[in-house]
Formats: C-alpha cells, sequence, structure tokens
C-alpha cells in the first residue's frame, strides 16, 4: 500500500491505477493518514521553513470556529439587487440571530465576535475610520471625559494607524 | 469638616463670574487637597464615596499636569502624552500620541483640534456655552448615581509614585459597566481608571506611569487662535453656521433607557464628512452616556452596518426605514442595541422625521 502511495506521487501509476487507487485512500482511513504523511515529509524536504501538520483538519477546525457573518456591505446597486438579495436575506437573519443570542445568553459574546469579524475582514480599517467621527461626537458630551480629562479623546484616535 | 465636596460646585459657579479666574483656578487647586480630607471624612459611607467622584471631575479641570499614560483594551497597549493647564482664558490641553504616527488633540473652551494625516483639522464648537461639568451635578443626577451604583472604597494603591484611593462602582443592573479608578489621595486627580464587564474582565484602563503636578509645565504649545498658527486649519464647521451646533427638538425618542438615564442634551450638529445636519441626543447616567445620531440614509455604499468597539466604548450602526441610525456608548453592546431598537419618530419639527413617520415602511 505503501509502495503504491509513493509511486501515486511520484507520478509513476498508469491514470486508471491511479484513479481507482485514490478511491480506495480515500475509504481507507489508515491509507488516508499516511497519504497526508507522505505528503508532509515531501513538503519538508522541498520546504523546511514551512511544515503543515495535518492541514485540512485544521482549516476544517478553522471553518467551525469562524463567527457568523453580521458585519455586511449596506446598499446594492439596482441591477445587482438580484445577485444579492440572497446573500443579503442570509446576513439579516444572522444579524437576527447573533443580536438574539446576545438577549439570550447576556453576555459580551457580541463585542468578541465583532472583534473577531474585524479582524477577518479588509473593510476594518473603513469602519474605523467611520466611527471615528461618531466617536469624536460622543466624547465631548460624556461625563467620562470629566472623569478622565482629554484621556479618554485616546478613544477617538486610537487605531487611526491602521488606516491608509 | 465644614468643607464638604459640594463647595466643588459653588467654587466653580463663583469662577464663571470672576475676572481673576487664573488665580482663583490655582487657589482652587490647592483647594482640592482640603476638599479630599472633608470626602475621607466620609469614608466608608455611600454617599462619601460618590462625593470622590465629584473631587475628581474637580481636579481634573483646575489642576496643571503633565504625564504619560498607558491606554490598554483588547490586548492592546499605546502610550501618550497629556498636557493639562489652567490658564486666564480658560484650560488648555494637549494629547499626543507616543506610538505610531504622530497624532495630536488640542482642547480648549469646548473647541476641539485634532492633528492628524499631516492636517489640522477643527473637529466642533460649542461656541463659548460651556459644557455642563461633573462638578456641577444636580443633586437628581447623583441621587441617580447612588441609585443605580454601589460605591465602594477598596483600598489603597500607589500608581505613578502617588499614593490612590481606590473606589470600585459597581452597577446594579447588567444594562452598564462596572468603574474602578484611582483617585490622587491629594491632588484628587484621576491617575488609573478600569472599566469592567459583569464577568469583572477589563473592558479597558487608563493608567499614569509618569505625572507632573504643578509646578513648571511647558505651554510653548498653547496657540492663542489656531487658525493663526501656520498649521492649515480645516473646518467642518459651516459657514453659515458658525457655531455648528443649535438646540432642537427633532421629534426623536428612546423608549429604552437603563433606569437614571436622563436625557442631558438634543442638539442637531455639522459632522466631519457629512454633508448635512445630524441630530444628536445624549442620555447620561452620570457616569456614562449614550449618543443617538439620526440622519437621513444617504445610501453610501461604504456605510458598513453592525456593531463596533474600542475599549468600553461600543458603537452600533444600522439603517432603519429611510434614516441611518448611529449608537454610541460606554455601555454593554446588548444596552446599546435594545436602544437602538427602541428609537422612533415622535412628532416635531424636523420635516425629514414626519416624512419619514408618514412613509415608514415597517
Amino acid at each position: 500500500m505503501k509502495q503504491e502511495i509513493s509511486a501515486l506521487m511520484d507520478g509513476e501509476l498508469f491514470e486508471d491505477d491511479a484513479e481507482g487507487f485514490l478511491k480506495r485512500i480515500e475509504r481507507d482511513s489508515d491509507a488516508h493518514k499516511d497519504w497526508e504523511l507522505y505528503h508532509l515529509i515531501g513538503d519538508v524536504l522541498r520546504q523546511p521553513d514551512h511544515i503543515h501538520g495535518d492541514l485540512s483538519a485544521k482549516v476544517r477546525e478553522r471553518m467551525r470556529d469562524e463567527p457568523t457573518i453580521f458585519v455586511r456591505r449596506g446598499h446594492a446597486g439596482n441591477q445587482k439587487m438580484l445577485t444579492f438579495a440572497l446573500s443579503a436575506a442570509a446576513s439579516l437573519s444572522a444579524i437576527g440571530v447573533v443580536a438574539w443570542m446576545s438577549m439570550q445568553i447576556g453576555s459580551e459574546a457580541l463585542p468578541s465576535l465583532a472583534m473577531q469579524q474585524n479582524s477577518v475582514r479588509p473593510v476594518k480599517a473603513q469602519i474605523q475610520r467611520y466611527n471615528s467621527d461618531y466617536l469624536m461626537a460622543h466624547q465631548e458630551f460624556s461625563p467620562s471625559t470629566d472623569m478622565n480629562g482629554g484621556a479618554s479623546y485616546i478613544r477617538t484616535v486610537s487605531y487611526r494607524s491602521d488606516e491608509k | 469638616m465644614e468643607v464638604h465636596p459640594t463647595s466643588a460646585r459653588f467654587l466653580t459657579g463663583q469662577m464663571k463670574n470672576n475676572s481673576k479666574r487664573y488665580q482663583m483656578a490655582r487657589f482652587c487647586a490647592a483647594l482640592c487637597g482640603v476638599l479630599v480630607a472633608a470626602v475621607n471624612a466620609y469614608a466608608g459611607s455611600q454617599q462619601g464615596d460618590l462625593d470622590w467622584l465629584k473631587v475628581v471631575a474637580f481636579a481634573g479641570h483646575q489642576t496643571d499636569y503633565s504625564g504619560i499614560f498607558v491606554y490598554q483594551y483588547d490586548n492592546r497597549v499605546e502610550t501618550s502624552r497629556i498636557t493639562h493647564v489652567v490658564e486666564m482664558d480658560g484650560e488648555y490641553e494637549k494629547l499626543e500620541s507616543l506610538d505610531g504616527p504622530k497624532r495630536e488633540i488640542i482642547r480648549h473652551h469646548g473647541q476641539v483640534w485634532c492633528y492628524i494625516n499631516h492636517k489640522m483639522i477643527q473637529m466642533n464648537s460649542q461656541g463659548q456655552t460651556p459644557r455642563s461639568r461633573f462638578a456641577d451635578l444636580l443633586p437628581e443626577q447623583l441621587s441617580s448615581l447612588s441609585a443605580n451604583y454601589q460605591a465602594n472604597e477598596v483600598g489603597m494603591e500607589r500608581v505613578a509614585g502617588y499614593n490612590t484611593q481606590v473606589i470600585f462602582l459597581r452597577p446594579n443592573d447588567s444594562l452598564r459597566y462596572a468603574h474602578k479608578i484611582w483617585v490622587h489621595t491629594d491632588s484628587g486627580l484621576l491617575l488609573k481608571a478600569s472599566v469592567l464587564n459583569e464577568k469583572n474582565e477589563v473592558v479597558e484602563q487608563y493608567a499614569f506611569t509618569q505625572l507632573q503636578l504643578n509646578g513648571n509645565i511647558d505651554r510653548s504649545w498653547i496657540v492663542r487662535d489656531v487658525s493663526a498658527g501656520k498649521q492649515k486649519v480645516e473646518s467642518i464647521i459651516p459657514s453659515d453656521n458658525s457655531k455648528g451646533i443649535t438646540e432642537v427638538n427633532s421629534g426623536w425618542t428612546a423608549d429604552f433607557m437603563p433606569t437614571g438615564f436622563r436625557k442631558t442634551k438634543e442638539i442637531s450638529r455639522a459632522m466631519y464628512g457629512k454633508h448635512r445636519p445630524v441630530t444628536q441626543m445624549v442620555y447620561s447616567d452620570g457616569l456614562s452616556a449614550v449618543s443617538i445620531f439620526i440622519e437621513p440614509d444617504d445610501k453610501d455604499e461604504d456605510d458598513i452596518e453592525g456593531l463596533f468597539s474600542r475599549g468600553a466604548v461600543n458603537v452600533y450602526h444600522k439603517v432603519t426605514g429611510s434614516h441611518l441610525i448611529t449608537v454610541v456608548g460606554e455601555v454593554p453592546p446588548r444596552t446599546l442595541i435594545q436602544v437602538y431598537h427602541s428609537v422612533r419618530f415622535n412628532g416635531g419639527d424636523y420635516l425629514l422625521g414626519a416624512i419619514y413617520c408618514t412613509f415608514m415602511p415597517e
């Protein structure tokens, strides 16, 4: 079996044989592990700086942990309406679910989700630029300005460094 | 114990009419110590612990200081320098970032200038109307504070080389954050402040690492008229409205607010990057505030709806019908979202609001 895997990876099997063999690997979990191990060995030999252990499992894991998307772009153009209708509906319901969850759980789940979302979306800087103006306007009248003095204004300019 | 901390309010009231404001301010700063002593006499009682807040606000306005503080939130730490001096014509304050690109904020008499991306921008102006001070807290606001927070002295700690009294303000509900403050026992200045969530986790924190009190503080940065300086000043205030802010009765209202939050402002204002005036309503419980911004939806493709956090301040931003509603506040996100869903138009002199009411899709 291991010899066959090695042969397949080196491109030494005929096309018909290779197809049947790939199906066998799919069914046989031991063979599957060997297949991944051989690829890892190959990777290490070629690029010792980038070693990936069981990559597919990690990808699956990360996808499971990925937060529900609830930051959505506003207003698609009319001609794009149809295309976006479904995705908009989906993200709207996601907003609903997240909002509902936060009501139920009553915890800080929501901001942590928001932060994760920020960290994976390229729109991050945009959100921050946009909101800084509201923060500035709010800060003027907040008692926290009286308590902390101008120090609380740091919120309004903080993170600006990420922008371009 | 004749000097009760409420004399802070009396003194600031007096100062408004005093031409020798500067000398008076010096005197007041010296008086802070006396106030602190008075508050110490009340130590242990709920009212006495709340009086610390008045001392803090008073000291913050009347003390000359310069120092370096760290601001910490979401695993980030930023270092900044803050300088605050009281001059003949009022307070001047400069906040400058020491990390990353140069960012600077100068505040004087309700005006804010912001140096960002190599540009000096005048962010807003409240004209000559002095804003309400914490030291001017009305008795009912103070009773609202004591009704909604449990204030307790929780020990003495050293911060930036100074002795501080630590006070913990725990809210009676989960609709607001808990606050922990470290107050300099001599000057009454706030040297450290933490905002905590209901799991007792720190949401954000400020702390001085170095501080110079009174004495010889650099004043060379004070420019009497910023617009007269060499730097080009970009103003957001439209030329036809020199104040940029007008008190209005917008007709908008929020049905839900945590207990003790009262409306402290309702204005129509110019905002940076906005072509039309924005309605802003501010509600406060004396310690935290919630602002509701309402503006006609301009169908801006770059508008991102959703929740956004920076330290203790959360922002919830969403289009409802034909309006864009933004709720900002130092309260947990859950509270903001609840407030957002309770915002409605209730009639008033605001034409756009009236149109909205007639054609409301929901």
